[in-house]
Parts: structure tokens; C-alpha cells; sequence
């Protein structure tokens, strides 16, 4: 794939460097394999991971496990409604989407889907803790700061490019309803900062995260740069000779100023691409339009202004793994009652959402293959539970009402998935080596649809992620003196099936 | 983070398979090793092997099967089962026989690696050889070590009257073959002591007036008028205990009351230097203001048992007072030191309103573990006692004269802020011995006889020779080979990184978080300037704010401007929408009637006249648009209008606010321009004051709404956490954190490099500069940036670069990028 086309061996090697020196230094956490034979060898299978987040609780019965449709007319029973759209033929006769996925239907023949992902048991379900378990494995709260995924595999990994961040995270505001849940888990946590997420809330903004300061030409910042050396080697510090804090801030600070003027920097950068790409993956765009980061976000209007933002942001997620970006995670955005987060009108709004994502997701596995790169990047597309009409969380396991279902719906406003629901959900994996066609997990066609057949733990799930990475799950981190293993308890177990 | 359940389970079974043993059987003795061929030194051969593969288990107090091989005589009377060793027949000894795993349900150790064949054939050799047994080894539990109080001698030597640390130190030195060097200059220590004590760069003036200073114990009379600056010493510890305490102004948790602050508490401790040993009581015996510690952070929905409110409270306190880990021994007894699950949950039961069952790995045990503090050395709790009882003898044990833990573990962690590492490492982990045990001893006492004054204990710190050696390069240093030779290179902390840039810049940021009763201190920032006018709600009809026709009015305001402020953010609500122009452009809008809207007008506004003109609408129910100009009848509903500007040009202010200077018309057709027909336009008449109904305004809503926007004096301690903060490592207080990273990673320098906040602070502090200094040369402009960032003239060479920078005149661009490339030095960032 990626053969260090863009970027040198010597660049890898001077970033390496650094980040040991520092890593070193700080007493960053190192390695522990406890009780376990040294590094096992895994072959990896994929270089790269895009999580696509379907943050809120995408319904599994609406999109990629439908059941039965009932279609809407006042006075239909609740019980009775399984599936609010009916369910459309996949390019793999065993697979049915639910409607309004028909792009992504015809590349489930390049993917692996499990329908049984359940999320943990964590008592009361809520948005923010669950997220927190799908992206540390842990469920909150911890006595250390327990690292995001796609920080433990940049620590792992570290970047495949060094002018690339290895952990990107693309959509997500944080100063939204909940933000500070949502930070307690968007951190690399005891691994230390240098393997934390590099936020692009806004994709149609990137470029302007690796270029100068707003304003600034490229030469001003070059001159910058060149008197920063200057005065730094007048600077009568140098005197002092060499220390760890003096030698990694002026590495960070060159490695920073190589990122913002590095080639690959370019990849950020949206505007590059032709309209007529990008209308492939936002098929409404209109150029100029801009998702204007000053105008009111939140209101009736938010998501009217947002539609094309998570297709922009599965554009740039294209981009960045073809520079080498070794982690990538693209959310619709978590707001709580807003995208997926459907407590009343679920079925128009998920028809929204549908338009939201199907373009894109599909437009996306189709160019990563055309450019060669699906076999070693792997798409996982998920959501931290599941939706039902009628049951809150597991069956028999009902909590305190959090919307009115009427045992009559009248109105079209009560048709939809509107309580939270853990037995069952679906998780869409593409590339990386995995299967291709094949579907894992079996769930009732009735009510409760919940899982029948090959349960998937959050654990399994990214041990199945690690493995595509050659990544064991039994890895651990030391943090005060006791080993943090990647997956709980170093227990995670790939799902043998997902692989070829 | 914690072993698996099933190896833990098969620990607990294979204590009871250890009742019943079985025998070496013939078959099996001929595959034992045979014993090593030499005599065996316990000491060097046999001694490690138990430490490595028994004592965890069978030693330092645990007695899983009831085994314990502290000494030669509990480890000959064995356990359980009977003799561990029979003297002279390892083939018939038990110890040989569990070694070797004959019976696989039974092999020790349990955990790690089994013995190999070769330790097996010592362990054979040292038993037939009559298992002799070093005097003075024992695996017995150790007594902690740092608990008690402990006064110490002092060295013997010549320096008598030398400073009391110095004379620890010069004894160190001498032992250790140390010559001493050098103190530093007194720009340096300044440097160092302002940062040490408030936080704070030294501001040039004051900076020189010290270098000039010719009295002897001036360095001393430093120290003393820093910590008496009561305001920025307490706004810089802020960020130590807030580190600390879990203390923060936003965070998770507060979004349903799982969370409490402390703030108001923490600040008026600081300010006032509540003695330690109260203000440690109040913590763990609190008072409604400070029991956000013990409360803890809660998360809705189940959480695991190691994590519920009464077992983070065990923690932390364990932790931040007694540096004592007990997150563990919460789950499980620990594999890493002493503690066992029993003292975690004796500790949380204090805590807890009813009996608080033990809870290993996630399965419930049936037991309750009797309440007692970690260390029943310092005392006993009365668990019969009432909750209230039991706090308050809890914080009576911990605070006593004699717990010498909690003075050590303070005073260590004062010694790893001023000088880069502690006397004991980690700070958290005070079981550790000390490298300097009486240096650490004399300053826990001195500590507690001066009544637990924490400045005088940093008053004695900072005025040794010891912290005023030169500092030396921080490297790797492996634990077991660290020899002080003085203070080690530090960084900056976030909040000392921004506050020094807000004093190169005079940028700093606009509302405290929280609402504390700031004056200015003595030294360097001040606190936020208000804004300085009261508007008022205006339209066009006095009784609006009860019902208004639906319909447009425009409001207009004139001013005039004798200089270009560096600052002109405006403030503005309107019942419903409105568009805001200035000077005939527009500037923005809004249709949210419960919002404020914050806007940046500086670019439109010119010197000399100016006016502000605004499209007012009041919307018919519905929220439905009335016609231009059209008033209609029966549709009336509240309508309003409020302003507030905020423009400064240093210190010249002009702020205004709406009120019945303003003017309104229904005319739409020169509402926007420069000259209106006089006629038309009427004074606007004023509703009330900010808090009227149905509005219900805050009277502080102007500085809320800027505090996103604006800039101000007030530290970074005081806020939270911006982007800037965040990348340099002010952690977000999910957990105690007692010494952050501080090494630069790539993404923080990222920040610092194209980060919109420091660009943003550098941009408006170019400005506010430049205007300040109307007409300074450059090269004025450089000596300052250099006395303000580095405390020094720039060497001609520097001031050479400097000035090619700023260009000549200097310009905003230049002057930006020179306070850039001073707050990237690393003799701006690190402390030497």
C-alpha cells in the first residue's frame, strides 16, 4: 500500500526520536506484558482505522438489521412496530438494509457486519458513559484517565506518516450539552498528551488546523520560524548545554512547524478537491457553503445547517488515510436530542440521518478501494447502543421513562425508535483485511430483537480492531506501577469469523 | 488495570487444595533437580528467590493459606498443611513439592513465572544443607517507614549557623563528594521566587529595583513580600491543589449534581493560609463549602464498587495526604505494595451511612471489613460511632501532632515544586525512603511546630543556599541512582505559561470562573476590570416591556472617539431580532430573544464620529415577521433592547451602554445612514434597569457574555480550561494529579504554533501595545518585550534580529511574531 511515497525514513526517524526522548523523560507509561510470553507476533492486516461515530444511538431495526414494517397510519398499535421503513435488497442476498441506505447496500459486498454488538450493562443508559465505554473499553468512572482507542494505537502504532497526527478526531464540538463527559473520554489520558486526539471539529475548516495562524502568508511564517532560530541560539540558555525540557520543546516545535509545511498538510485541505467529487459524498453541496462556525449551532436550525458535514468529514477522512493518518474517527456529532439521539420524531429524522451518512460511507469504502488502499484500512462504523420504540435498555430491565410512547400512535411525531436499547446493535466494518459479504450475529425478529447468536462484547470488538493491527489485546500500559491493559483485563478475544 | 478474575479465583480454591497434600511419590523424586553441589549462601541464592516468587503471597503480612515465611521458624512450622521444609530432606519437603507442580491444580507460585530447574536445585542444596537462615533477614511486615514523627540532630560540622537545610545538604555534599557551586544571580532566583510563590513573571521595574537593591538579606525580604502578596500567592496554589483536590470550575459530574466545587472554600484557605492541619480537617471532616472532596465526582448509572463515592474518598485522601495508593488494594488486595482490600474498604466504611460490603473484582463477598483508618498505629476509629463521629475522629488521627506522615508527604511536595523532584519519589508513594531521610524528617517537624504555616515552610525552602544552586539538567534519573546537586530545570505550568504571556502581551482573560472576592494584589495582575456603565432596556414606548405593537423600530446611537480603541467588543439583547450596523455596515444579527450576543466592532469604528444603528423588531406571536414599517394592531407583546460596549484603548475607557440618549424612528430610510432627518427621530424611552422582567436579565450578563470573547487581567488559574490551557497540560480533574507531565509533546506545540487563542492574544496584544506606545522606536519596543518575557536587556545581537523582526517603524505583524518567538524560548517557558 502506502509505500513511503511522501514521506522519508530520516523524517520518521528524527520524529521517533523525539517522542522517545520525551517519552523517556516524562516517565511516560511503558509496555508491560504481565504474565504473558514478550510481544506476540500478529501480523497485521491493516494499517489504518476510520471509525465512522454514529454518535446518539443508531437504531439497528432502522438501518442495518431490519425487521418487520409497519408502515405509519394514526391509530397503529406501538407494539406492533419493528421497523418504521421497509428493507431494501443488499449486494449480498443474505443482508437487508433498512431504506434510504441503498449506496451503502451496494458495497456491503466489500464489508463484514455484525448485528449483535451489545453494549455494556452500565446500568442507567446514557449517551455520555456508554461512549465512554465503546472508546476506552472501561466504564467510567476510573482512578486513572483511561486512554481512547485511537490514542492507545497511536501510542502503539505511532503515526504511519510523522507529518500526519496519529490520532485525528473529526466533528465533535465540545462545548455542546455534555462536552465535558465527552472530553473525559477524548484524551489519551495516563499515555500522555503527545498520543491525544488532534480535534478538527468542523471538516470543511481542516486546512486551516495545519496551516499558519489565520492571516499569516506562508512566508511571514517561514520568516517567523527562521528569527525563532536565530534568537534561540542567542538566547544565553544555550549556555546551560542540553536538557530533556529544553531538547523536546525545541523538537515538538520543529515537528510541529514540519506538520504546518509539510506536503501532506495539503490533505486537510478541502477545497482541492473538484465540486464534482465532492458532491459525490455531499450530493446538496453547494460551493462556498460553509458551515459557518460564528452562526447559531444549536436551536431548530442546527440540523438543517449541518447536513453534509459528516460527508465532508468522510471526505477528509479519505484524504488524511491516503497521506498515512494512522487514526481517524468522523462523527456525525453528539448533541444530546439531537442526529441520532432520537427521542420523538425518529422515523423522519432518521430518514435525515440516512441521507447523512449513505453517500458518503459508500462514496468512501468505493474511492479507498479504487485508490488501492481498502485492504489496509479498515472502516468501522458504530454507535454506543441501540434504539427501540418500547423498551428501555435490556428486556425486563425497564428504567424510568424517558419518553412518553403512547400505546397508540397518532401522531407521525411517535413513530420512531425512541428509547434507549442495549441488547442488540449493529457495528459495519469494512477493508482491513476482514471478510468480505459475510454477516455475524443473528437477533430476533421480534420484539425484543435482541440478540440470539454470537454475542459481541465491546472488548471482542477491539480486540478484533487490535488484530487487524497486529496489535495484541493482552497489551498493557503501566501506570502506577499496575499494568492497563489495552482490552479490560487483557480478555478481549478477536472474532475469529471476521477474519478471512 | 487489575488481574483477571479467574486467576484470582484460582488463588482462592488452591488455598484450600493446600489442606489436603498429597506427597512426592518415588516416581516423582526421580525427576527432581538435583540439588546444587556447592554450599549455598542464603543470603545471595536463596533470600532472592523467596522475595521474587513467595513473599508477595507469604510474606510482609499476607498468610494466604495461612503460611508465612517471614522468619526460619514460621516457615519451618508451615502452614495449613503442615511443614513447609523438613531440614536436611528437600525430596520429602513440601516447599519442593508445590515448586515443582506435581499436583498441576497446586503449583506455586501462583502468579508469575514458575521456579526454574537450577532455583529448585538450590532450594534442594540450602534444605539438605540444614536451611541456614541469615540473621538480621526478615519477611516480616516492615513498620512503615515516614509515619511517625521524628525530630532529627543535625549533622555535625562547621556550618552551625548556616541556614537549616544547608546544613542537611552540606552534609550530603560532603558525603556525597560534592563541591558546592555557585548561587545563581538575582535575576535568576528572582525569576525563579516570583514564579515559586505567586506564579508570576517579575514585572521589569520591580525586577531592577531588586538587582539594584544593595541590602544583604535581600533575596530573604523577596521571599517575604511575595508570600505576602495574599491574593496572587493564593490564585497560583489554586492550581496546585485544584490538581490536587479535583477541583474545577467545569467538568463532568455538574451536569447533575454528581460534583460539587470547592472553590469559594479552597480560595479564602489559600488567601488567608488556613494552617494545614485545618484546612486537612476541613477536607476530610467538611463543612458544606468543602465537601466537594470527599463527595467525589458521580457518575449516573451503575459504577463499579472501587469507584463508588466512599472508596474515592479512601483513595484520595490515602493519596494527596498521606501519599499512600490504594487503588489496588480497592478491588483486590495489592500486588504492588502492602495494602489489602480490607484496609481500602475499613477506610470507605467511615464514609459510608450503612455497613459497606467488600467487594473483590466485582463479586460481592459477604463481608464487611471493620472500620479503621490505613495506619492503626496513629489511632483507632470507634466503628460503633456515628458518621459525623467517626469524621471527626478521622480527621483528628490523620491532623494529630504525632501523624508525621501527613507533614512529610506535604513538605515533599512542596520540595518537588521548588527544586524539580522530591525527597521522596514518587511523591505519591511516601513508603519510599527518603534520599535525604533527616532533611526530609526536619522539615516535616519545623513544618508542624510552626503551627503548619505553609509559607513559612516555603519561606525556609526558598531561602536556602540549597534552592538557589544553580539548576542542573533534568534527565532520566532511574530512582536508585539520583544524587541532588540542586534545583532541576522545570517548564512552565499552563497557567504560568499564560499569565506570563498576558504580561508580555496585557492580554489576560476577562471573568473568573467563579466568584471570589479579588482586590488586586500586591504584586503584578489585577483583577478583572468590570465593564463601567449600567444600560438600560430601551424602546420606543415606556410601557414595551409589557406589551409593545408588533412591528420595526430602528434605535440609533452617535458617539465620537478621540483614538481608536484596541478593544471594542458590544454586548446586546433584543426581544425578538434585530441587525446591528456600525457606521453604515452591517455588522451582525439575531433572532434568539434569550441569547447575548457578543460582537467585535473595532474594525468598523474610525476616529471622530461615529453611530451605531440598529434594525429592532418585535414579531408577532408566532414568532412570525411583521411587514417593514408596518405596526399592527392586537398583536402587542414585550419588546425590548439592551447594549452594552466595551471600548479601551489602554487605559483610557469609553464604554456605553443604551439609554435614552439613544434615539428611535419608524423611518427605514436613513436608519443606516451617517446624517438622519432630525425631525424623525425621537429619544428612546427606557424600560428599566438590566434585571427587569419579563427579561430577567443577570446584572453581571455583559461580562458573562465577554468573558468568551474579551480579554482582561484575570490568571489562568481562575478560568477554565481553554484550548491553549488544555494543550499545555492543565489536566481536566478526573483525577488527582499531584505532579503533571511537563516535557512538550508535538500537539502542544501545534497549539502554540497556529493555535487561534495564542494567536488571537497576540494579535489584539500587538495592538494594545502598539497603540500604548504610540511612536516608540523599535528597538524601545524589543527592551521592553525582552524585560517583560526574559527579565533582561537583549545582547546587541538579539536586538538586532528583534528589530529586523518588527520592522521600522515596528508593525503589528512584527510585533506579534517577536512575542511569539519570545514565548517559544525556552528561557521564557523553562524555569533555571
Amino acid at each position: 500500500m502506502k509505500t513511503n511515497s511522501q514521506w522519508s525514513r530520516r523524517d520518521f526517524l528524527k520524529t521517533a526520536s523525539a517522542a522517545t526522548l520525551s517519552a523517556l523523560a516524562a516517565g511516560y507509561p511503558r509496555v508491560v506484558f504481565a504474565n504473558e510470553p514478550a510481544a506476540e507476533k500478529l501480523k497485521a492486516t491493516a494499517d489504518t482505522v476510520i471509525v465512522l461515530w454514529m454518535g446518539g444511538g443508531m437504531a439497528h431495526t432502522e438501518t442495518f438489521d431490519p425487521k418487520r414494517y409497519t408502515p405509519f397510519e394514526p391509530g397503529i398499535a406501538s407494539e406492533k412496530v419493528l421497523s418504521t421503513f421497509p428493507s431494501i435488497d443488499t449486494a449480498v442476498d443474505t443482508i437487508k438494509f433498512s431504506k434510504g441506505l441503498e449506496k451503502l447496500a451496494r458495497v456491503m459486498d466489500r464489508g463484514a457486519l455484525i448485528r449483535t454488538y451489545t453494549a455494556g450493562d452500565l446500568g442507567f443508559i446514557l449517551h455520555s458513559r456508554h461512549q465512554y465505554h465503546w472508546h476506552t473499553g472501561y466504564a467510567p468512572p476510573q482512578t486513572v484517565a483511561a486512554p481512547h482507542l485511537g490514542a492507545v494505537i497511536a501510542r502503539t502504532l505511532g503515526p504511519l506518516n510523522p507529518a500526519v497526527p496519529a490520532f485525528i478526531n473529526v466533528g465533535q464540538r465540545f462545548d455542546v450539552g455534555e462536552g465535558e463527559e465527552l472530553k473525559a473520554f477524548t484524551t489519551a489520558g495516563f499515555l500522555g498528551s503527545e498520543y491525544g486526539p488532534f480535534n478538527i471539529p468542523f471538516p470543511d475548516e481542516a486546512a486551516g488546523t495545519v496551516q499558519p495562524p489565520g492571516g499569516m502568508t506562508p512566508g511571514r511564517f517561514e520568516d517567523r520560524n527562521k528569527f525563532y532560530k536565530k534568537l534561540l541560539a542567542a538566547s544565553p540558555v544555550g549556555e546551560h548545554g542540553s536538557d530533556y525540557q529544553k531538547e523536546s520543546l525545541i523538537r515538538s516545535l520543529d515537528n510541529a512547524h514540519r506538520l504546518l509545511s509539510s506536503p501532506a498538510a495539503k490533505a486537510f485541505d478541502l477545497s482541492l478537491e473538484p465540486l464534482e467529487t465532492i458532491r459525490k459524498y455531499v450530493p446538496s453541496y453547494q460551493p462556498g457553503r460553509r458551515f459557518d462556525a460564528a452562526q447559531d449551532r444549536f436551536g431548530a436550525k442546527y440540523e438543517e445547517q449541518m447536513v453534509g458535514r459528516f460527508g465532508l468529514g468522510c471526505l477528509l477522512a479519505r484524504r488524511l488515510a491516503e497521506v498515512g493518518a494512522r487514526y481517524i474517527e468522523v462523527t456525525t456529532e453528539y448533541i444530546p436530542f439531537f442526529n441520532w439521539d432520537t427521542h420523538e420524531n425518529g422515523h423522519t429524522r432518521l430518514a435525515a440521518m440516512k441521507v447523512q451518512i449513505d453517500s458518503p460511507i459508500a462514496q468512501l469504502v468505493l474511492d479507498l478501494e479504487e485508490r488501492g488502499l481498502l485492504n489496509r484500512t479498515l472502516i468501522v462504523l458504530a454507535s454506543e447502543f441501540s434504539r427501540d420504540l418500547m423498551m428501555e435498555g435490556k428486556p425486563d430491565n425497564l428504567v424510568k421513562n424517558q419518553v412518553e410512547v403512547p400505546d397508540v400512535i397518532q401522531e407521525l411525531k411517535h413513530y420512531g425508535m425512541h428509547r434507549h436499547f442495549t441488547d442488540a446493535g449493529c457495528v459495519l466494518l469494512f477493508g482491513g483485511g476482514l471478510k468480505k459479504g459475510y454477516l455475524h450475529g443473528v437477533t430476533a425478529d421480534e420484539r425484543p430483537c435482541k440478540t440470539l447468536k454470537d454475542r459481541v462484547i465491546i472488548e471482542d470488538l477491539h480486540a478484533s480492531i487490535f488484530h487487524a493491527l497486529g496489535i495484541s489485546p493482552k497489551l498493557a500500559y503501566e501506570i502506577e506501577k499496575r499494568p492497563f491493559y489495552v482490552t479490560r483485563d487483557g480478555e478481549g478475544k478477536p472474532i475469529p469469523a471476521l477474519f478471512g | 488495570m487489575k488481574p483477571t478474575l479467574t486467576r484470582l479465583i484460582t488463588a482462592f480454591v488452591s488455598v484450600v487444595a493446600l489442606l489436603t497434600r498429597a506427597g512426592i511419590t518415588p516416581e516423582q523424586v526421580k525427576n527432581l533437580p538435583p540439588p546444587a553441589s556447592h554450599p549455598v549462601n542464603f543470603t545471595k541464592e536463596i533470600k532472592p528467590i523467596f522475595e521474587a516468587s513467595c513473599i508477595k503471597c507469604h510474606g510482609r503480612g499476607r498468610d494466604n493459606g495461612d503460611f508465612q515465611i517471614d522468619s526460619r521458624e514460621t516457615l519451618l512450622k508451615g502452614g495449613g498443611s503442615g511443614p513447609a521444609i523438613i531440614v536436611g530432606k528437600s525430596a520429602e519437603s513440601y516447599l519442593i513439592e508445590l515448586v515443582m507442580g506435581f499436583d498441576p491444580d497446586n503449583v506455586m507460585p501462583q502468579k508469575g513465572t514458575k521456579l526454574t530447574r537450577e532455583q529448585i536445585g538450590l532450594l534442594r542444596a540450602w534444605i539438605d544443607q540444614g536451611a541456614q537462615w541469615d540473621a538480621g533477614v526478615t519477611f516480616a511486615k516492615v513498620e512503615p517507614i515516614n509515619l511517625k514523627a521524628r525530630r532529627p540532630e543535625f549533622p555535625p560540622g562547621r556550618n552551625q549557623n548556616a541556614h537549616p537545610i544547608d546544613r542537611f545538604v552540606d552534609a550530603y555534599f560532603a558525603a556525597h563528594k560534592i563541591k558546592l557551586p555557585k548561587a545563581v544571580d538575582d535575576r535568576a532566583f528572582a525569576r525563579r521566587v516570583y514564579l515559586d510563590v505567586i506564579g508570576l513573571l517579575p514585572p521589569p521595574e520591580e525586577l531592577e529595583k531588586f538587582v539594584a537593591d544593595k541590602s544583604k538579606d535581600k533575596r530573604a525580604q523577596l521571599v517575604q513580600r511575595l508570600l505576602a502578596d495574599n491574593e496572587n500567592y493564593a490564585i497560583h496554589w489554586m492550581t496546585f491543589w485544584n490538581d490536587m483536590l479535583r477541583n474545577d470550575y467545569r467538568g463532568t459530574g455538574y451536569i447533575d449534581g454528581g460534583r460539587k466545587q470547592i472553590t469559594q472554600w479552597l480560595y479564602a484557605a489559600l488567601e488567608k493560609n488556613q494552617p494545614y492541619d485545618q484546612f486537612v480537617a476541613e477536607l476530610i471532616d467538611p463543612k458544606p463549602e468543602s465537601e466537594g472532596f470527599t463527595k467525589g465526582i458521580v457518575w449516573r448509572g451503575v459504577v463499579n464498587a472501587s469507584q463508588t463515592p466512599q472508596m474515592q474518598a479512601a483513595q484520595h485522601i490515602s493519596q494527596v495526604f498521606m501519599g499512600v495508593n490504594l487503588k489496588c488494594a480497592s478491588c483486590h488486595d495489592s500486588f504492588i505494595n502492602d495494602w489489602t482490600l480490607a484496609d481500602a474498604y475499613g477506610l470507605a466504611g467511615i464514609y459510608s451511612d450503612g455497613p459497606l460490603e467488600m467487594v473483590l473484582c466485582d463479586k460481592p463477598t459477604g463481608k464487611n471489613a471493620p472500620l479503621r483508618f490505613i495506619y492503626p498505629q496513629l489511632g483507632e476509629i470507634d466503628p460503633q460511632a456515628d458518621k459525623p463521629a467517626r469524621l471527626k475522629k478521622l480527621a483528628q488521627l490523620v491532623t494529630q501532632r504525632q501523624d508525621g506522615r501527613l507533614t512529610r508527604t506535604f513538605v515533599n511536595r512542596l520540595w518537588q515544586e521548588f527544586f524539580g523532584r522530591g525527597l521522596v519519589e514518587p511523591v505519591d508513594e511516601m513508603e519510599n525512603p527518603a534520599w535525604n531521610v533527616d532533611l526530609l524528617d526536619w522539615l516535616a517537624e519545623d513544618f508542624a511546630d510552626h503551627g503548619y504555616d505553609a509559607k513559612h515552610t516555603i519561606e525556609v525552602m526558598l531561602t536556602s543556599r540549597a534552592y538557589q544552586l544553580p539548576a542542573v539538567a533534568a534527565t532520566e534519573q532511574t530512582e536508585k541512582s539520583f544524587v541532588f546537586q540542586g534545583p532541576v530545570v522545570r517548564r512552565m505550568s499552563a497557567e504560568q505559561f499564560r499569565d506570563a504571556v498576558t504580561a508580555v502581551t496585557g492580554i489576560g482573560y476577562a471573568t473568573p470562573a467563579a466568584d471570589l472576592p479579588l482586590e488586586g494584589g500586591k504584586t503584578g495582575a489585577k483583577p478583572a476590570r468590570g465593564t463601567v456603565v449600567s444600560p438600560k432596556w430601551i424602546w420606543n414606548d415606556a410601557d414595551a416591556a409589557n406589551k409593545a405593537k408588533a412591528g420595526t423600530v430602528y434605535l440609533r446611537k452617535e458617539f465620537t472617539l478621540t483614538e481608536l480603541p484596541t478593544e471594542a467588543a458590544v454586548v446586546l439583547r433584543c426581544d425578538n431580532t434585530f441587525q446591528l450596523q456600525v457606521n453604515g455596515q452591517r455588522v451582525g444579527e439575531g433572532d434568539v430573544h434569550t441569547r447575548s450576543y457578543v460582537f467585535d466592532i473595532r474594525p468598523r469604528l474610525k476616529k471622530g464620529q461615529n453611530f451605531i444603528a440598529v434594525k429592532a423588531v418585535n414579531r408577532l406571536p408566532g414568532d412570525v415577521d411583521p411587514k417593514e414599517g408596518e405596526a399592527v394592531p392586537g398583536t402587542e407583546n414585550p419588546a425590548g433592547f439592551i447594549f452594552v460596549a466595551r471600548l479601551r484603548a489602554g487605559t483610557n475607557v469609553m464604554d456605553f451602554g443604551s439609554d435614552s440618549s439613544w434615539t428611535w424612528s419608524h423611518e427605514s430610510a436613513d436608519w443606516n445612514k451617517p446624517q438622519v432627518s432630525a425631525e424623525k427621530w425621537k429619544n428612546a424611552a427606557v424600560l428599566g434597569d438590566v434585571t427587569i422582567s419579563p427579561w430577567n436579565v443577570r446584572a453581571n450578563f455583559t461580562q458573562q457574555a465577554l468573558a468568551k470573547t474579551g480579554y482582561g487581567e484575570v490568571r489562568a488559574a481562575l478560568v477554565a480550561a481553554d484550548s491553549l490551557q488544555t494543550a499545555l497540560g492543565r489536566p481536566n480533574r478526573e483525577q488527582v494529579v499531584t505532579v503533571r507531565a511537563s516535557a512538550a509533546t508535538t500537539l502542544q506545540t501545534l497549539e502554540l504554533t497556529n493555535g487561534e487563542e495564542l494567536a488571537r492574544i497576540l494579535g489584539r496584544g500587538a495592538e494594545k501595545i502598539l497603540a500604548e506606545q504610540n511612536g516608540a522606536s523599535s528597538s524601545d519596543l524589543a527592551k521592553e518585550l525582552y524585560h517583560k518575557a526574559l527579565g533582561r536587556n537583549p545582547t546587541s545581537g538579539e536586538l538586532s534580529t528583534a528589530r529586523e523582526i518588527l520592522g521600522q517603524p515596528a508593525k503589528k505583524a512584527g510585533m506579534e511574531d517577536l512575542m511569539w518567538a519570545l514565548a517559544m524560548l525556552p528561557e521564557f517557558q523553562l524555569i533555571y
